[in-house]
């Protein structure tokens, strides 16, 4: 892709939002050019032929040099193209309601929607019925291995269920796990696809399925197996993951990445390996979790749900007319982004961010990465500040983390090409390119009620700014784009910033955002009468978001 | 003038010869084969309640153990079993030596909502069904499929007033205009409406509907179904211009409404499509949301509110006015 060409797009192909950004190779550095994003009903073809047309008025040499200066030649131009959508749907048939959690619990994680029935709880009617409807697009299916006594006897009506599933559903792929994929080698009627669920678990989370001796892939635990089913071409789940690790490796820096989209959130942590060992340095990994209730709209939409967002929300709004709106936002998620869409997306970001980091808290480390990037449709819409903020309010790590936004949906593009070499190169031109500064957050925990908290100096090129930290407030110092200060924090009691202690001195970057002082608790504590909720939800937003009159 | 309408998003005015699905339970018995053309009516299917589950009855693989029993080698799961001792019933799956069928009590047909050709059919799924004529997409349905005349109470704007709906009404399809509420769902049902077409209605309201109406058809005096189709979301929001001419053209017709997809089927002779101005667009969301106008040319990237930068295009509107218009909150007609 990038070693005989001038140009070439890169498409971000999400629910709501189609982004078409034009890389080219200028000065022997490949440079991102121009992007643009629209909602994602809008044919491929047509947004790149913008993105050239806008190119070529701007500048028409430079869009003769990126053989883009004829917009109708530019669906010509070689793509790397990165797709997500809703997650499919699994129905689990398991022998008892154990073996149905623990098979959903495997799936879920593995990033299927799930519905389930078991012999135990459901008449057979009821399993043939789930496996037969319409909206499912795989069956899992099977018993604990070894099975207990009362699944051994409902396991030869459920391998009856499958076989009758298979038989009406010839194009249906099925997957057998534990005793039933046992029984069931061998042979399998009807011309569907039957996958045996595998075993051999480090963790023990699913140690009891065992994998059945078909193929020659390597026997991998059930979640793997079955995510490695569920993904599709150019998934860009798996796409921002890998450029996650080529970010981390170029910056040399701990990179989270944080995407909130309208089918699922995702959490990416990347560390660059150590540099004192040759044969790892200059790589990184990365550690990725996809959480589907951590959509922006999440299904179903039930009244936790919708009263998680309302609890982030500066203007009353009774349940009923809020359910109707979200279900409108996931309906037509780029619909009314500005006014009162721009706030309920704020807020529905913010509750999803707290699904997420609820979800994944085991799986992560607490200490902050030196840089937090947002992406995904949610942030596509909401000024930076406003994201910095959504961020600060619920991914609360004592410690202090630079903030970005990948503002043209680079990082699922870039991360369909396999080659981590070429990858890494591709990320390292781009680097100054990919991410909008929105500032750094500063949050120190352990901070004692009072008048003073102790006093902050900020010195930057611009000069220096000394002011005194009041418990329980979010300051800001205005720090743009491209400055760095260091941050001189003198506290009256020890508090917890990285280590634990009175003085620190942080170099911070700025951003849209600028240096974020956050001595709100850690966790955040919220009033919980509504009015005083709204009041203070209010006062936060209106100091970093320019607009915003919630 | 048309540069940058293409950025704005396009939807089918109405959908020609739509395949639309009609569920089937267990137990449920296809009275038509794949590739039948049925009229307006046709009897497609037996319902069947009270439906469970049992053996048929021991037998050897391929030979018949009973008398009147006429399975074979080729009996398949979800083919019917002729069994003439009480045991007939959709085969379920073999088990020991025997099929499981289903058995329940015949109850009412289902029946074509428009005329068109069977597609397909999966027992204890559905049956795929090519409605032939024209349709009107919508965003939500619940009930049905159920069939009658196409009425307007108000198809402009504003809510459906109760008090608007009597007994004159019974086995029309009403169109009704912006939204309804729970009463006026209630009256109309007492009245015997089949069916509603609104432009939108809130998910609350909806689900309620859809769960009383199962309860509905749980029990033993069941009313005749009842169905509605929404067509442009949960908000508030009055029917497009173009959806309504084609709605006051079709006035007086026998159509339909389908859940799934979600749809007003209008048949062959679902009236005159309207001639569409090939620059008109319709705000669907935001503070203008339900006005028309004509394209007038891209705007480029713009802030709005809350000082969000977005991609707009400039719309007349029949006053005169003009506005610059997020992308996003646009839609025009194909």
């Amino acid at each position: 892709m990038t070693s005989d060409s001038r140009s070439f797009f890169a498409l971000d192909l999400g629910s709501a939002t189609t982004t078409a950004s034009l890389i080219g190779r200028i000065d022997g550095r490949w440079r991102l050019v121009g992007s643009l994003a629209v909602p994602s009903a809008i044919p491929v073809d047509t947004v790149t032929a913008h993105v050239a047309a806008r190119i070529a008025a701007a500048d028409p040499a430079l869009a003769r040099t990126l053989d883009v200066a004829d917009p109708n030649d530019a669906s010509g131009r070689p793509r790397l193209t990165a797709r997500s959508g809703p997650p499919p749907v699994i129905a689990v048939l398991a022998a008892s309601e154990a073996t149905r959690i623990l098979l959903s619990d495997a799936a879920t994680d593995a990033g299927w929607r799930v519905v389930g029935a078991s012999l135990e709880r459901d008449d057979v009617l009821a399993l043939l019925g789930l496996a037969l409807g319409p909206p499912i697009d795989m069956i899992l299916a099977g018993t604990a291995d070894p099975a207990p006594s009362a699944e051994r006897d409902r396991a030869a009506t459920l391998d009856a269920l499958i076989a009758a599933v298979i038989d009406r559903r010839p194009d249906a792929t099925v997957v057998l796990s534990g005793r039933l994929a046992l029984a069931a080698i061998g042979g399998r009627p009807g011309g569907a696809e039957v996958l045996f669920a595998p075993a051999d678990d480090p963790a023990g989370t699913v140690r009891r399925w065992r994998r059945g001796p078909v193929g020659n892939d390597r026997p991998e635990p059930l979640v793997a197996f079955l995510e490695r089913v569920r993904e599709r071409p150019s998934d860009a789940a798996t796409a921002v993951a890998r450029t996650t690790e080529s970010l981390a490796a170029v910056l040399g820096l701990r990179v989270e990445v944080i995407d909130i989209g309208m089918s699922a959130g995702r959490r990416v942590a990347a560390s660059p390996t150590d540099r004192a060992d040759p044969s790892t340095s200059g790589h990184a990994r990365a550690r990725s979790v996809a959480i589907r209730e951590a959509a922006l709209v999440p299904q179903p939409l039930d009244d936790v749900a919708v009263d998680e967002v309302m609890a982030w929300l500066t203007t009353p709004l009774d349940r009923v007319r809020l359910r109707d709106r979200l279900r409108e936002l996931g309906r037509v998620p780029w619909g009314e982004a500005d006014g009162g869409g721009a706030e309920l997306r704020a807020a529905a970001l913010r509750a999803a961010l707290a699904r997420l980091v609820a979800a994944t808290a085991d799986r992560f480390p607490s200490d902050p990465p030196d840089l937090v990037v947002a992406t995904g449709g949610s942030a596509a819409t909401l000024p930076g500040p406003a994201i910095a903020l959504a961020i600060a309010d619920t991914v609360r790590r004592p410690g202090a983390s630079g903030l970005a936004l990948d503002h043209a949906r680079l990082l699922g593009p870039l991360g369909t090409i396999e080659d981590d070499d070429e990858r890494r190169r591709l990320v390292e031109d781009l680097a100054d390119d990919l991410l909008v500064p929105l500032g750094s957050v500063v949050t120190p925990a352990g901070i004692r009620a009072g008048r003073s908290a102790g006093r902050l100096t900020v010195r930057a090129g611009t000069g220096v700014t000394a002011l005194d930290l009041v418990p329980g407030g979010l300051q800001l110092v205005d720090l743009p784009p491209g400055h760095v200060a260091t941050a001189e924090f003198d506290f009256r009691d020890p508090v917890r910033l990285g280590a634990h202690g009175r003085r620190f001195a942080i170099e911070a970057g700025g951003g849209l955002g600028g240096l974020l002082i956050d001595l709100r608790d850690v966790p955040l504590h919220l009033p919980d009468r509504l009015e005083h909720r709204r009041e203070l939800l209010a006062a936060w937003q209106r100091a970093l978001w320019v607009g915003f009159d919630g | 003038m048309t540069d940058g309408l293409d950025l704005v998003a396009t939807r089918p005015l109405v959908v020609h010869d739509p395949v639309v699905r009609l569920p089937f339970e267990i137990g449920d018995r296809a009275l038509v084969d794949i590739g039948v053309a049925v009229e307006q009516g046709a009897a497609l299917a037996v319902r069947m309640r009270e439906v469970t589950a049992g053996p048929a009855g021991q037998r050897r693989r391929g030979r018949a153990v009973r008398s009147g029993s006429i399975e074979d080698g080729s009996a398949r799961s979800g083919s019917w079993s002729g069994a003439q001792d009480g045991a007939a019933g959709e085969r379920l799956f073999e088990l020991g030596g025997g099929w499981w069928v289903s058995r329940g009590t015949p109850d009412e047909e289902l029946t074509a909502p428009v005329a068109g050709v069977v597609r397909s059919i999966r027992p204890g799924s559905g049956l795929e069904f090519v409605a032939s004529g024209v349709a009107v997409a919508g965003t939500a349905a619940t009930g049905g499929p159920v069939r009658g005349r196409l009425e307007a109470i108000d198809a402009r704007d504003g809510d459906l007033r109760a008090g608007a709906i009597d007994v004159a009404r019974a086995g029309a399809i009403l169109v009704v205009g912006g939204r309804v509420d729970a009463e006026a769902i209630t009256r109309a049902r007492a009245m015997g409406v089949r069916g509603l077409v609104v432009g939108g209605m809130s998910e609350k309201v909806l689900h309620d509907l859809a769960a009383s109406e199962r309860r509905q058809l749980a029990s033993v005096h069941r009313p005749p179904p009842f169905a509605v189709v929404v067509l442009h979301g949960p908000l508030r929001r009055p029917l497009d211009g173009p959806v309504r001419t084609i709605l006051e053209a079709a006035a007086g017709r026998e159509v339909a409404i389908v859940a799934d997809p979600p749809m007003l089927l209008l048949g062959e002779h679902g009236g005159s499509l309207p001639q569409i101005d090939p620059l008109a667009v319709w705000v669907t969301q935001g503070p203008l949301a339900g006005r028309s106008g004509r394209w007038a040319g891209l705007a480029g990237s713009r802030r709005f509110r809350a000082g969000v930068q977005l991609e707009a295009g400039f719309v007349l509107f029949p006053d005169g006015s003009r506005a610059a218009v997020p992308l996003g909150d646009l839609e025009r007609h194909a």
